[in-house]
């Protein structure tokens, strides 16, 4: 048993450096930047791939490895900085959302361009002796390079701390991290600093991928899943707290190596529960603070009643969509019907995000409960069409309350993490619990009855239920309710002061928005005749982050735009080019650039102007 | 030294600044009165670059600095100690004054970490301690000599003396004059004429962002009409 225990600890060590490495250029970035990186996991990726190349090619010898991944960490910090002064810089006074918008674009294009280079194969690295050395503990063998991992976990995290305590440039970051304009105002080109964090970071990130190496293989899905362990490291930890990410690495790796070694079947979920749990004690992570919010650029926010204008366009395009069925072939009809069902749930996160003021990265949650919702009727009650939607939508909400009750309590990245942690735990429990939900293989044969007269019937029941449920949310902004809202997002204590229950008006808003996503994800059920996890998937929840903010989050014609163009666009892409990925990143680079305020926004700036 | 001509600047739509002008001689201290809201802290915005000004001129020895971003101004020469002062609190007292550090200026005399705490003597005690645990008027005193760590030749005070007890305005005011015997210019944005009293060269009286009134001390002690309708509270 001793034996056991020692062999775990050290697997959870050697797991936390790894998470450190990993998380630590995160949680440098946005201390001091205060953007979200979303590519950080594809600098990872990259790190892995750069450092399959470059030490495949250096003499198989430990110097060799080590000078291999310091190479590798040192062309992956270049790459951060090209990032920065290409794109984040133009973004850093843009709404906090886009910089995650504009990087996750990023990690769409890296994931596409490494392909490109290094091929769709997963590449091991050939272990030569000193790699595939172990030591003797016990009964047990454990290799020698993760006890070296265990040690240069804590020797990055010393030497990081001896540069920001130490050095003028570690002092200049850190007080760029208190107060940015302020330092400007002592002289101090913050520009340039930013850039060396930025190179800094996706330095840490390079590193940690080519160390990565002798335990893993490098493929393209470990941009968008290293991500994730990142992001949830850095919460866990507090936003910018390089202490805290050290903290929240090792708690994670040791009980994910003992979790998964006493409950094998928690790996999936194990830390995402971590993660809840750590932000409903501590909303700002274990070693977080609050967030001094000055210096953000305000949402623009002008919801007003439609203009005749609007109105008119409005009209032509119902008129537009009541005729399609009539002149558009299958696909077409199908790609509108998706759309349709897009736009509710746009609109749904819009609620929320906009008016609401809570940013959500799980919103699928709420699509996929009320797909599995629906499709459980359907099939295990029998449950006729309308009473099916009506339980999706109902299961969605009810967990939505729920959940609600917990996480309207935080605010801004911590909100959207929970909100992601939620999803995730969400997505597993289908993946896992394969007797209800069938698991990975879905459920199938959710069709519509066939008294709605096929795909065209369909088409006018999801044109008249997201039009219908969209213009509904959209009515509930205009009320004293969504006032109430905006109030309570711009200025809380205010807000507070004049008698408004914000935590209740959040709430509100938070289960309108989950019940109206969730009948989203019951017509796309019926749309599509099954249920897959993916639908609870991050991939979804993207897609709703991306339609709201390409419509642009100021405007409540902004998911109605954002939704069409990103599913036209999407699939379109999807038909045209087996590089779609890259097309669509470069789009939606090209878009952040361009259209800061969203498609919409900037359209409503120009008829203003 | 300092020439303002026409300054207009804008928070968002609203104008705040409406042609401001004004000159300020080298070594010379000039105290900008008026009541809260006047635009007193928009002007010296203006002049450093947070508030970039939308219209007019700023020259700044020969420079044309308006619309220049904030640490072009300062390396320009120009040093800003901000009302609310934001010292980083997590810093100490030394780290602090590392990050206003900039070359020395020909014709001043350098500043140094030993200077300022002579400048400064309740500073030297401190050098360890976080800025954030420390008084308000320590906290004045440290934004001050960060500013310094610049070798400014100008320096803008935004409400220096706001919220501090007597002793402290004593010691605050007597590094203003000690400044002003090194060569350096003053800004200085005030409510309450008493400080201006002790220190001005030149006082510029502010009224809904425009200078309405301007001359000597001695001036606007005979003018009893213009300080009873520009600062009477």
């Amino acid at each position: 048993m001793h034996g056991f225990f020692f062999l775990q600890l050290l697997t959870g060590l050697a797991t936390a450096a790894q998470l450190f490495l990993l998380a630590a250029g995160l949680t440098v970035i946005f201390g001091v930047t205060r953007v979200v990186n979303f590519a950080h996991g594809s600098l990872y990726m990259l790190g892995a791939y750069l450092g399959y190349s470059l030490i495949t090619r250096a003499p198989p010898t430990p110097v060799g490895f080590a000078l291999g991944a310091l190479a590798t960490a040192a062309i992956v910090a270049a790459l951060g900085a090209a990032l920065e002064i290409g794109l984040l810089r133009r973004l850093y006074r843009a709404p906090d959302l886009f910089q995650l918008l504009a990087t996750f674009a990023v990690a769409l294009m890296a994931e596409d361009l490494t392909q490109r280079v290094w091929g769709a194969e997963d590449l091991a690295l050939p272990r030569p002796g000193f790699l595939a050395a172990a030591v003797r503990i016990g009964a047990a063998r454990f290799p020698l390079y993760d006890l070296v991992l265990i040690g240069l976990g804590p020797a990055v995290y010393l030497a990081l701390l001896a540069l920001f305590r130490t050095t003028r440039w570690g002092v200049l970051v850190r007080a760029a991290t208190a107060d940015r304009d302020m330092l400007a105002c002592l002289g101090v080109d913050q520009r340039w600093l930013f850039t060396g964090v930025f190179a800094l970071g996706a330095g840490l990130a390079g590193l940690g991928g080519a160390l990565g190496l002798p335990d893993a293989t490098a493929t393209l899905q470990m941009g968008f899943s290293s991500v994730t362990d990142a992001f949830v490291v850095v919460v866990v930890g507090g936003l910018g707290s390089l202490s805290g990410a050290a903290l929240a690495s090792l708690l994670i790796g040791l009980l994910q190596a003992f979790g998964i070694a006493l409950v094998p079947r928690s790996t999936l979920v194990l830390v995402f529960v971590v993660m809840a749990v750590a932000l409903v004690l501590r909303p700002h992570g274990l070693l977080g603070r609050v967030p001094d919010e000055t210096g953000r650029a305000a949402m623009p926010d002008l919801i007003r009643p439609a203009t005749p204008a609007l109105r008119a366009l409005a009209l032509a395009a119902l008129l537009a969509a009541l005729a399609l069925p009539f002149v558009a072939g299958p696909f077409l009809l199908s790609v509108a019907t998706e759309a349709l069902i897009a736009l509710l749930f746009a609109a749904s996160l819009h609620l929320m995000m906009g008016p609401g003021g809570m940013a959500s990265f799980g919103h699928a949650a709420w699509f996929g409960l009320g797909a599995y919702g629906a499709a459980l009727a359907a099939l295990a009650l029998r449950a006729p069409l309308p009473l099916a939607l009506v339980m999706g939508m109902l299961l969605a909400g009810a967990v939505a309350a729920l959940f609600g009750l917990v996480v309207v309590r935080l605010a801004g990245v911590y909100l959207a993490m929970l909100t992601l942690a939620f999803a995730q735990i969400v997505w597993a429990g289908a993946m896992q619990f394969g007797e209800i939900s069938g698991g990975d293989n879905g459920l199938l044969g959710v069709w519509p009855p066939r008294w709605l007269g096929g795909p065209v019937g369909f088409y006018f029941l999801a044109l008249a239920l997201c039009v219908g449920g969209a213009l509904v949310l959209r009515r509930a902004l205009q009320a004293p309710f969504g006032y109430a809202l905006r109030g309570a997002r711009d200025a809380p204590q205010r807000a507070a002061a004049i008698g408004l229950d914000i935590t209740r008006l959040r709430w509100a808003a938070f289960t309108l928005a989950g019940a109206a996503a969730g009948l989203a994800g019951a017509l796309f059920a019926f749309a599509k005749g099954s249920v897959f996890p993916t639908y609870l998937g991050l991939g979804r929840s993207v897609d709703a982050l991306l339609m709201v903010l390409l419509g642009g989050i100021g405007t409540m014609s902004g998911p109605f735009v954002g939704a069409v163009v990103y599913t036209g666009l999407y699939d379109a892409l999807l038909l045209a080019t087996d590089a779609w990925r890259l097309v669509l990143g470069a789009a939606i680079v090209a878009m952040v650039l361009l259209f800061p305020q969203g498609i919409a926004g900037a359209a409503a700036r120009r008829v203003r102007a | 030294m300092l020439e303002v001509e026409r300054l207009c600047s804008f928070y968002g739509r609203a104008q705040i600044l409406h042609d401001v002008g004004f000159a300020i001689a080298p070594g010379s201290v000039a105290v900008l009165l008026g009541r809260n809201g006047a635009g007193k802290s928009t002007v010296l915005k203006s002049l450093i670059g947070l508030v970039p000004p939308r219209a007019g001129r700023i020259r700044f020895q020969t420079a044309d600095i308006a619309g220049l971003p904030p640490h072009r101004i300062a390396r320009a020469g120009i040093g800003y100690v901000p009302e609310e002062r934001r010292v980083f609190a997590d810093l100490t007292v030394a780290e602090n004054l590392e990050t206003g550090r900039h070359p020395p200026r020909p014709g001043l005399a350098p500043w140094t970490q030993a200077r300022l705490f002579a400048l400064f003597p309740a500073l030297a005690e401190l050098r360890r301690r976080p800025a954030g645990r420390m008084s308000g008027g320590e906290q004045q005193m440290l934004a001050i000599a960060r500013t310094l760590m610049g070798n400014p030749r100008l320096v803008l005070l935004d409400e220096p003396g706001e919220g501090l007890a007597p002793l402290m305005l004593r010691q605050i005011e007597q590094a203003v004059r000690a400044l002003r015997d090194e060569g350096v210019s003053l800004l200085i944005a005030e409510q309450g004429p008493a400080f201006a009293r002790a220190v001005a060269d030149q006082v510029l009286v502010m009224e809904k962002g425009a200078i309405v009134w301007s001359g000597s001390q001695a001036a606007l002690a005979a003018d009893a009409p213009a300080r009873q309708r520009y600062l009477a509270p």
